[in-house]
């Protein structure tokens, strides 16, 4: 099994941090709108936006290392 | 030439002469952090009491299960008690509590040894990793020095035994790669961590950790070994909660989901960072090497999922332990850092070539952030022999409210005021309030099981779990209702009740729902204010003017 399984590649890896980074983003102004308060960021709210951002920077990052295993 | 030759040759010198001189200071400093930390152990595996409010209700889930009750029952019954933790670490405990009944000792010396265990086992990830044996010995070492684990190492609580379980399933499954027998690493591993998530939830990060560098891996196989592994963790989870009535998902997930404060987690992490910042340093340089120039290891994978999860040390009851399970992976990516700059041992990628020749100053400076985290590590007893003379030496004073003790980490909120060395003057006022509970045979209301134990009694309630509960009880449900415990205070059927308040406090207060403080204050009057372990016990017998039932 072990011989043709898929390993995960910086690539992949940076896609997979762009992805959830994105998510996380779009959740938490989500969550805001639901609640009617869109916009009017509490500190949690803003440090979580701003760890999504890095999240997805850090990805970003990655993608140029190619298909080295992650 | 020969003349610039020679003034390398000795500038090399010198920095090999300043690395084995920064490694001799680093050992004697930790060497000392060993020493307060087996003296701190010992002095309260000898301690009869609580020390840390709560030690004694988990001593209390012990009794239970070695009486083969369930821990996990309904609060609003007499004696209004469960306990909010798995149960792994209290069923080890059993065979104690048959041989020895209901003692502090022997859970205290088993988690204390569990630390042990822990040092050990980074210091044989470290080895493994780079043969460096001194270096594997200083980051074992790092991992006791810490101000945190010294804090919980000695005590009651099953916290620091999921650190081990923990640490054993990270430090089984890295060499996964090299192995013949994967599928052997891979099954000790998961019950290594099956066994660390019934300590205590907290572990779910470790759990999550290592699946996620499985995943990357091999992502097929990840999934395969998931699989049975949810099943036989969900399966028992589900076979206790039906087994409890339900009671189990109240009292272990719905009574820790508590109010969240984020300054208390921002003052933790900048106490973290300030305490353990030289190693995190290098924790964080190796985490950025496998990211950028190598495969992640399973430590740096586990190090970011422990750093995550500290977010929860902002909940309300939560505090410095929850920084535990980092510390251990820090203390192995830190040591591996620095065996492979002091064993010149990096594959260095052609971009950081030039690197090679800052090796030696590397060292130097890998072997100074080991002396800078021992330096700011320290904590130390003033009134015993030779501590005394070192916090002389070194110019040390309390900082912290026991007068003997000094703790570099100061305070934040969250950050548990303990670490000092319980005085005799503690244990014989201790013994001063088990007299007030002996005094009636009714049974008592403590927030300390202690008392309850050394007299005899019953232990009734479990403040803590009553207050998460009653607090999160909303108009739609109810998760605990006071009002059987309210009539048993309103009706004296308590001889004493004994609440636990900073010194300098005037008013009741106490970790029960406030109603039921309510009550004790229409029922009780206070008898006695008594000092231990730098708090105030209130001791509170019924209102004379009321009459006994």
């Amino acid at each position: 099994m072990g011989t043709t399984d898929l390993v995960i590649t910086k690539r992949m890896l940076g896609a997979l941090l762009i992805a959830l980074g994105a998510l996380a983003f779009i959740g938490i102004l989500l969550l805001d709108a639901l609640r009617g308060t869109l916009g009017d960021f509490g500190p949690a709210q803003a440090l979580a936006l701003a760890g999504s951002l890095g999240l997805g920077l850090l990805g970003a990052s990655l993608l140029p290392l190619g298909d080295r295993p992650a | 030439m020969i003349g610039t030759l020679e003034s390398a040759r000795s500038a090399q010198r010198a920095l090999l002469i300043a690395q084995r001189a920064l490694l001799g200071i680093a050992l004697l400093f930790m060497a000392l952090h060993l020493a307060v930390y087996f003296v701190y152990a010992a002095h309260l595996i000898a301690f009869p009491f609580d020390y840390d409010q709560g030690e004694g209700f988990e001593l209390n889930d012990t009794i239970l299960l070695s009486q083969f009750q369930s821990p996990y029952r309904d609060n609003a019954v007499y004696p209004f008690y469960a306990s909010n933790y798995p149960p792994l670490y209290h069923v080890i405990l059993v065979p104690f509590a048959w041989l020895f009944g209901a003692e502090y000792w022997y859970g205290r010396l088993v988690s204390f040894v569990t630390t042990l265990i822990t040092a050990a086992a980074i210091g044989y990830a470290v080895q493994r990793d780079t043969g460096q044996r001194i270096v594997a010995l200083l980051s074992g070492c790092a991992f006791l020095a810490s101000n945190y684990i010294y804090h919980i190492g000695p005590l009651f609580r099953q916290h620091i035994s999921m650190i081990m379980l923990e640490t054993l399933a990270v430090v089984v499954i890295a060499p996964l790669s090299q192995s013949a027998r994967p599928r052997r690493l891979i099954l000790l591993s998961l019950a290594l961590l099956l066994a660390a998530g019934y300590t205590k939830q907290l572990a779910v990060a470790t759990v999550a950790a290592v699946f996620i560098w499985l995943f990357l891996r091999g992502v097929r196989r990840a999934i395969a070994w998931a699989i049975p592994f949810a099943a036989i963790a969900g399966g028992l989870f589900l076979l206790i909660d039906w087994s409890t009535g339900g009671q189990w998902w109240l009292n272990i997930i719905t009574a820790n989901v508590n109010q969240y404060i984020l300054g208390q987690y921002v003052g933790l992490l900048a106490q973290f960072v300030a305490l353990h910042g030289a190693l995190l340093l290098l924790a964080g340089l190796m985490l950025v090497y496998e990211l950028y120039f190598d495969r992640l290891s399973v430590y740096s994978v586990w190090f970011v999922a422990a750093m995550l999860n500290t977010v929860l040390a902002g909940k309300w009851g939560a505090g410095d332990s929850y920084f535990a399970t980092a510390i251990a992976a820090m203390c192995i990516l830190a040591g591996i850092f620095a065996g492979r700059t002091l064993g010149n041992a990096w594959r260095l990628p052609r971009l950081l070539a030039g690197m090679q020749r800052a090796m030696p100053a590397l060292s130097v400076a890998v072997c100074a952030a080991f002396v800078l985290y021992s330096a700011a590590v320290i904590k130390l007893p003033l009134d015993m022999p030779i501590f005394a003379q070192i916090a002389q030496l070194l110019g040390l004073q309390s900082n912290t409210k026991f007068p003997n003790f000094y703790d570099s980490a100061g305070w934040t909120m969250g950050y548990a005021t303990l670490g000092q060395i319980p005085t005799a003057q503690d244990i014989a006022n201790g013994w001063r309030i088990v007299e007030y509970a002996k005094a009636d045979p009714r049974p008592i209301l403590s927030e300390e099981a202690a008392f309850s134990f050394r007299s005899g009694k019953p232990v009734v309630t479990n403040p803590t779990q009553l207050l998460n509960l009653y607090n999160n009880n909303t108009a739609e449900r109810t998760l605990y209702d006071p009002a059987a415990l309210i009539a048993m205070i309103e009706a004296r059927a308590f001889s004493a009740v004994i609440l636990r308040r900073e010194i300098g406090q005037t008013a009741i207060i106490g970790f029960y729902p406030p109603p039921v403080l309510a009550a004790i204050e229409r029922a009780y009057t206070l008898h006695q204010a008594i000092p231990m372990n730098g708090y105030e016990y209130t001791v509170l017998l019924p209102s004379a003017e009321r009459n006994l039932p």
